[in-house]
Protein backbone atom coordinates (compact mmCIF):
# COMPACT_ATOMS: atom_id res chain seq x y z
CA UNK A 1 0.00 0.00 0.00
CA UNK A 2 2.84 2.38 0.86
CA UNK A 3 4.24 2.03 -2.68
CA UNK A 4 0.98 3.47 -4.11
CA UNK A 5 1.34 6.55 -1.98
CA UNK A 6 5.03 6.88 -2.92
CA UNK A 7 4.05 6.63 -6.60
CA UNK A 8 1.29 9.21 -6.07
CA UNK A 9 3.70 11.59 -4.37
CA UNK A 10 6.04 11.38 -7.40
CA UNK A 11 3.28 11.82 -9.99
CA UNK A 12 2.74 14.85 -12.25
CA UNK A 13 -0.53 15.39 -10.38
CA UNK A 14 1.34 15.83 -7.11
CA UNK A 15 3.81 18.19 -8.79
CA UNK A 16 0.97 20.26 -10.17
CA UNK A 17 -0.97 20.39 -6.89
CA UNK A 18 2.14 21.49 -4.99
CA UNK A 19 3.31 24.13 -7.45
CA UNK A 20 0.10 25.66 -8.75
CA UNK A 21 -1.01 28.73 -6.85
CA UNK A 22 -4.73 28.02 -7.06
CA UNK A 23 -4.76 24.30 -7.91
CA UNK A 24 -5.27 23.01 -4.39
CA UNK A 25 -7.83 25.67 -3.46
CA UNK A 26 -9.95 25.07 -6.55
CA UNK A 27 -9.88 21.27 -6.24
CA UNK A 28 -10.74 21.60 -2.55
CA UNK A 29 -13.72 23.82 -3.39
CA UNK A 30 -14.98 21.28 -5.97
CA UNK A 31 -14.54 18.53 -3.34
CA UNK A 32 -16.85 20.59 -1.08
CA UNK A 33 -19.43 21.02 -3.86
CA UNK A 34 -19.42 17.23 -4.29
CA UNK A 35 -19.89 16.89 -0.53
CA UNK A 36 -22.97 19.12 -0.59
CA UNK A 37 -24.71 17.01 -3.25
CA UNK A 38 -23.57 13.61 -1.95
CA UNK A 39 -24.56 14.57 1.60
CA UNK A 40 -27.96 15.79 0.43
CA UNK A 41 -28.71 12.54 -1.42
CA UNK A 42 -27.50 10.30 1.42
CA UNK A 43 -29.55 12.33 3.91
CA UNK A 44 -32.79 12.10 1.91
CA UNK A 45 -32.46 8.34 1.22
CA UNK A 46 -31.51 7.52 4.82
CA UNK A 47 -34.24 9.69 6.36
CA UNK A 48 -36.70 7.81 4.13
CA UNK A 49 -35.31 4.49 5.39
CA UNK A 50 -35.76 5.79 8.93
CA UNK A 51 -39.39 6.47 8.02
CA UNK A 52 -39.14 10.20 8.74
CA UNK A 53 -39.81 11.75 5.32
CA UNK A 54 -41.66 11.01 2.04
CA UNK A 55 -43.46 8.16 3.77
CA UNK A 56 -45.96 7.59 0.96
CA UNK A 57 -43.27 7.32 -1.72
CA UNK A 58 -41.51 4.02 -2.23
CA UNK A 59 -38.00 4.08 -0.72
CA UNK A 60 -36.76 2.10 -3.70
CA UNK A 61 -38.09 4.71 -6.16
CA UNK A 62 -36.51 7.53 -4.21
CA UNK A 63 -33.15 5.78 -4.07
CA UNK A 64 -33.43 4.90 -7.76
CA UNK A 65 -34.36 8.47 -8.68
CA UNK A 66 -31.30 9.79 -6.85
CA UNK A 67 -28.80 7.02 -7.69
CA UNK A 68 -27.22 8.73 -10.72
CA UNK A 69 -26.76 11.94 -8.76
CA UNK A 70 -25.22 9.96 -5.92
CA UNK A 71 -22.78 8.15 -8.21
CA UNK A 72 -21.87 11.36 -10.05
CA UNK A 73 -21.15 13.26 -6.83
CA UNK A 74 -19.25 10.26 -5.44
CA UNK A 75 -17.10 10.19 -8.60
CA UNK A 76 -16.35 13.92 -8.24
CA UNK A 77 -15.41 13.43 -4.59
CA UNK A 78 -13.14 10.45 -5.33
CA UNK A 79 -11.32 12.17 -8.22
CA UNK A 80 -10.83 15.47 -6.38
CA UNK A 81 -9.96 13.47 -3.25
CA UNK A 82 -7.12 11.67 -5.07
CA UNK A 83 -5.80 15.03 -6.31
CA UNK A 84 -5.93 16.50 -2.78
CA UNK A 85 -4.20 13.41 -1.36
CA UNK A 86 -1.45 13.61 -3.98
CA UNK A 87 -0.33 16.99 -2.68
CA UNK A 88 0.85 15.41 0.58
CA UNK A 89 0.57 11.70 -0.19
CA UNK A 90 3.12 10.45 2.34
CA UNK A 91 1.82 12.69 5.10
CA UNK A 92 -1.67 11.34 4.42
CA UNK A 93 -0.38 7.76 4.49
CA UNK A 94 0.89 8.28 8.02
CA UNK A 95 -2.05 10.41 9.21
CA UNK A 96 -4.41 8.60 11.64
CA UNK A 97 -7.31 10.83 10.52
CA UNK A 98 -6.69 9.91 6.86
CA UNK A 99 -6.56 6.20 7.69
CA UNK A 100 -9.81 6.45 9.66
CA UNK A 101 -11.41 8.30 6.76
CA UNK A 102 -10.42 5.62 4.23
CA UNK A 103 -11.56 2.85 6.57
CA UNK A 104 -14.93 4.53 7.14
CA UNK A 105 -15.28 5.29 3.42
CA UNK A 106 -14.64 1.64 2.55
CA UNK A 107 -17.17 0.59 5.20
CA UNK A 108 -19.77 3.13 4.01
CA UNK A 109 -19.42 2.02 0.37
CA UNK A 110 -19.50 -1.69 1.25
CA UNK A 111 -22.55 -1.12 3.43
CA UNK A 112 -24.24 0.94 0.72
CA UNK A 113 -23.95 -1.75 -1.95
CA UNK A 114 -24.97 -4.64 0.35
CA UNK A 115 -27.22 -4.24 3.40
CA UNK A 116 -28.38 -0.75 2.48
CA UNK A 117 -29.48 -1.93 -0.97
CA UNK A 118 -31.20 -4.98 0.51
CA UNK A 119 -33.05 -2.77 3.01
CA UNK A 120 -34.19 -0.46 0.19
CA UNK A 121 -35.60 -3.38 -1.77
CA UNK A 122 -37.53 -4.58 1.27
CA UNK A 123 -38.85 -1.18 2.25
CA UNK A 124 -40.40 -0.85 -1.19
CA UNK A 125 -43.24 -3.05 -0.06
CA UNK A 126 -43.30 -2.27 3.61
CA UNK A 127 -43.25 0.81 5.77
CA UNK A 128 -40.08 1.56 7.69
CA UNK A 129 -39.21 -1.40 9.88
CA UNK A 130 -36.39 -2.35 12.21
CA UNK A 131 -34.28 -3.53 9.27
CA UNK A 132 -34.65 -0.32 7.26
CA UNK A 133 -34.24 1.96 10.28
CA UNK A 134 -31.04 0.15 11.19
CA UNK A 135 -29.73 0.47 7.62
CA UNK A 136 -30.55 4.21 7.56
CA UNK A 137 -28.97 4.86 10.96
CA UNK A 138 -25.78 2.89 10.20
CA UNK A 139 -25.43 4.55 6.79
CA UNK A 140 -25.84 8.07 8.22
CA UNK A 141 -23.34 7.31 10.99
CA UNK A 142 -20.74 5.92 8.58
CA UNK A 143 -21.01 8.86 6.16
CA UNK A 144 -20.91 11.36 9.01
CA UNK A 145 -17.79 9.58 10.24
CA UNK A 146 -16.17 9.91 6.80
CA UNK A 147 -16.86 13.66 6.90
CA UNK A 148 -15.60 14.19 10.45
CA UNK A 149 -12.44 12.14 9.84
CA UNK A 150 -11.91 14.05 6.59
CA UNK A 151 -12.14 17.37 8.37
CA UNK A 152 -9.69 16.10 10.97
CA UNK A 153 -6.97 15.39 8.35
CA UNK A 154 -6.10 19.06 8.16
CA UNK A 155 -6.16 19.49 11.95
CA UNK A 156 -4.24 16.56 13.43
CA UNK B 1 -20.16 54.14 6.60
CA UNK B 2 -17.29 51.84 5.66
CA UNK B 3 -15.29 53.20 8.58
CA UNK B 4 -18.20 52.46 10.87
CA UNK B 5 -18.43 48.83 9.63
CA UNK B 6 -14.67 48.44 9.89
CA UNK B 7 -14.85 49.76 13.45
CA UNK B 8 -17.58 47.24 14.36
CA UNK B 9 -15.46 44.44 12.85
CA UNK B 10 -12.48 45.54 14.93
CA UNK B 11 -14.64 45.64 18.10
CA UNK B 12 -15.87 42.08 17.45
CA UNK B 13 -12.33 40.93 16.67
CA UNK B 14 -10.95 42.45 19.87
CA UNK B 15 -13.81 41.28 22.08
CA UNK B 16 -13.12 38.64 24.70
CA UNK B 17 -15.35 36.08 22.99
CA UNK B 18 -13.91 36.70 19.52
CA UNK B 19 -10.41 36.40 20.88
CA UNK B 20 -11.33 33.20 22.70
CA UNK B 21 -12.60 31.51 19.52
CA UNK B 22 -9.54 32.66 17.56
CA UNK B 23 -6.95 31.63 20.11
CA UNK B 24 -8.50 28.43 21.47
CA UNK B 25 -6.87 25.22 20.23
CA UNK B 26 -10.10 23.67 19.00
CA UNK B 27 -12.99 26.16 19.07
CA UNK B 28 -12.46 27.62 15.60
CA UNK B 29 -11.88 24.20 13.97
CA UNK B 30 -14.92 22.65 15.62
CA UNK B 31 -17.22 25.52 14.63
CA UNK B 32 -15.77 25.39 11.12
CA UNK B 33 -16.44 21.64 10.89
CA UNK B 34 -20.07 22.17 11.94
CA UNK B 35 -20.32 24.96 9.37
CA UNK B 36 -19.03 22.60 6.64
CA UNK B 37 -21.28 19.70 7.65
CA UNK B 38 -24.32 21.99 7.59
CA UNK B 39 -23.60 22.58 3.88
CA UNK B 40 -25.13 19.17 3.33
CA UNK B 41 -28.32 20.15 5.16
CA UNK B 42 -28.71 23.51 3.48
CA UNK B 43 -27.18 23.26 0.01
CA UNK B 44 -27.54 19.49 -0.42
CA UNK B 45 -31.28 19.56 0.19
CA UNK B 46 -32.10 22.73 -1.76
CA UNK B 47 -29.98 21.39 -4.66
CA UNK B 48 -32.24 18.33 -4.83
CA UNK B 49 -35.34 20.54 -5.21
CA UNK B 50 -33.51 22.53 -7.90
CA UNK B 51 -32.48 19.33 -9.70
CA UNK B 52 -36.07 18.06 -9.48
CA UNK B 53 -37.38 21.22 -11.16
CA UNK B 54 -34.73 20.82 -13.85
CA UNK B 55 -36.00 17.28 -14.46
CA UNK B 56 -32.74 15.63 -13.38
CA UNK B 57 -33.89 13.67 -10.30
CA UNK B 58 -37.11 12.13 -8.95
CA UNK B 59 -39.21 13.12 -11.96
CA UNK B 60 -42.10 10.96 -10.72
CA UNK B 61 -42.47 12.83 -7.42
CA UNK B 62 -44.36 16.14 -7.39
CA UNK B 63 -42.37 19.34 -6.87
CA UNK B 64 -44.50 20.33 -3.86
CA UNK B 65 -43.86 17.00 -2.13
CA UNK B 66 -40.12 17.42 -2.54
CA UNK B 67 -40.38 21.07 -1.46
CA UNK B 68 -42.36 20.21 1.69
CA UNK B 69 -39.87 17.45 2.50
CA UNK B 70 -36.69 19.46 2.08
CA UNK B 71 -37.75 22.86 3.47
CA UNK B 72 -37.51 21.90 7.19
CA UNK B 73 -34.05 20.39 6.51
CA UNK B 74 -32.98 23.39 4.44
CA UNK B 75 -34.10 25.86 7.11
CA UNK B 76 -32.42 23.85 9.89
CA UNK B 77 -29.25 23.90 7.80
CA UNK B 78 -29.66 27.64 7.29
CA UNK B 79 -29.98 28.26 11.03
CA UNK B 80 -26.87 26.17 11.80
CA UNK B 81 -24.87 27.81 9.00
CA UNK B 82 -25.93 31.29 10.05
CA UNK B 83 -25.05 30.83 13.72
CA UNK B 84 -21.77 28.96 13.10
CA UNK B 85 -20.86 31.37 10.29
CA UNK B 86 -21.46 34.37 12.54
CA UNK B 87 -19.24 32.85 15.24
CA UNK B 88 -16.45 32.31 12.68
CA UNK B 89 -16.87 35.91 11.52
CA UNK B 90 -16.81 37.12 15.12
CA UNK B 91 -13.38 35.55 15.59
CA UNK B 92 -11.92 36.86 12.33
CA UNK B 93 -14.01 39.99 11.69
CA UNK B 94 -11.15 42.46 11.32
CA UNK B 95 -9.34 40.14 8.88
CA UNK B 96 -12.54 39.29 6.98
CA UNK B 97 -13.49 42.93 6.48
CA UNK B 98 -10.99 43.51 3.69
CA UNK B 99 -10.95 39.93 2.38
CA UNK B 100 -12.13 39.91 -1.29
CA UNK B 101 -13.46 36.32 -1.06
CA UNK B 102 -15.48 37.26 2.03
CA UNK B 103 -16.94 40.32 0.29
CA UNK B 104 -17.90 38.29 -2.77
CA UNK B 105 -19.50 35.70 -0.49
CA UNK B 106 -21.65 38.37 1.21
CA UNK B 107 -22.85 39.73 -2.15
CA UNK B 108 -23.70 36.21 -3.35
CA UNK B 109 -25.58 35.53 -0.08
CA UNK B 110 -27.65 38.65 -0.65
CA UNK B 111 -28.47 37.52 -4.19
CA UNK B 112 -29.30 33.96 -3.12
CA UNK B 113 -31.75 35.46 -0.60
CA UNK B 114 -33.53 37.43 -3.32
CA UNK B 115 -33.96 34.32 -5.46
CA UNK B 116 -36.55 32.49 -3.28
CA UNK B 117 -38.34 35.80 -2.61
CA UNK B 118 -38.92 36.22 -6.35
CA UNK B 119 -39.58 32.50 -6.86
CA UNK B 120 -42.20 32.20 -4.12
CA UNK B 121 -44.08 35.36 -5.06
CA UNK B 122 -44.26 34.51 -8.77
CA UNK B 123 -44.13 31.11 -10.46
CA UNK B 124 -44.43 29.09 -7.22
CA UNK B 125 -47.83 30.74 -6.57
CA UNK B 126 -49.20 28.61 -9.42
CA UNK B 127 -47.20 25.50 -8.52
CA UNK B 128 -50.35 23.35 -8.54
CA UNK B 129 -50.58 23.84 -12.28
CA UNK B 130 -47.10 22.42 -12.89
CA UNK B 131 -46.03 20.40 -9.83
CA UNK B 132 -46.47 17.08 -11.64
CA UNK B 133 -44.62 18.04 -14.84
CA UNK B 134 -41.35 16.15 -15.25
CA UNK B 135 -39.73 19.40 -16.38
CA UNK B 136 -40.87 22.55 -14.58
CA UNK B 137 -41.73 25.79 -16.49
CA UNK B 138 -38.80 27.93 -17.60
CA UNK B 139 -39.23 30.48 -14.80
CA UNK B 140 -38.87 27.72 -12.22
CA UNK B 141 -35.91 26.26 -14.12
CA UNK B 142 -34.30 29.70 -14.21
CA UNK B 143 -34.75 30.01 -10.43
CA UNK B 144 -33.25 26.52 -10.02
CA UNK B 145 -30.20 27.36 -12.15
CA UNK B 146 -29.76 30.66 -10.27
CA UNK B 147 -29.97 28.82 -6.94
CA UNK B 148 -27.46 26.12 -7.96
CA UNK B 149 -25.00 28.67 -9.38
CA UNK B 150 -25.25 31.07 -6.44
CA UNK B 151 -24.89 28.36 -3.79
CA UNK B 152 -21.91 26.87 -5.64
CA UNK B 153 -20.38 30.34 -5.79
CA UNK B 154 -20.98 30.80 -2.05
CA UNK B 155 -19.25 27.51 -1.21
CA UNK B 156 -16.28 28.31 -3.46
CA UNK B 157 -15.97 31.91 -2.19
CA UNK B 158 -16.33 30.66 1.39
CA UNK B 159 -13.48 28.19 0.93
CA UNK B 160 -11.35 30.90 -0.69
CA UNK B 161 -11.59 33.16 2.40
CA UNK B 162 -8.78 31.12 3.92
CA UNK B 163 -6.51 31.74 0.92
CA UNK B 164 -6.49 35.55 1.06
Amino acid sequence: MLSWFVALSHSWLSQYMQQSRWGFAVVEAVHLLGLAVLGGVVLIVDLRLLGLILKTESARNIAHGLSRTLLASLAIMLLTGIALTSEEALKCYHSPAFRWKMLLLAAALLFYFTFHRAALLRTDKYQANLWSRLAGAVSLTLWLGVGVAGRAIGLL
Amino acid sequence: MSHFIQHICQLLYDSQFGTYIRESDYAFSIIESIHVLAITLLVGTIALLDLRMLGVVLRGVSVTRIARTVFPLTWSGFAIMFVSGFLLFWAEAAKNYGNPAFRIKLVLLLLVGLNPLIFHTTIYQRVHEWELLELSPWRARAAAIASLSLWSGIIVAGRMIAYF
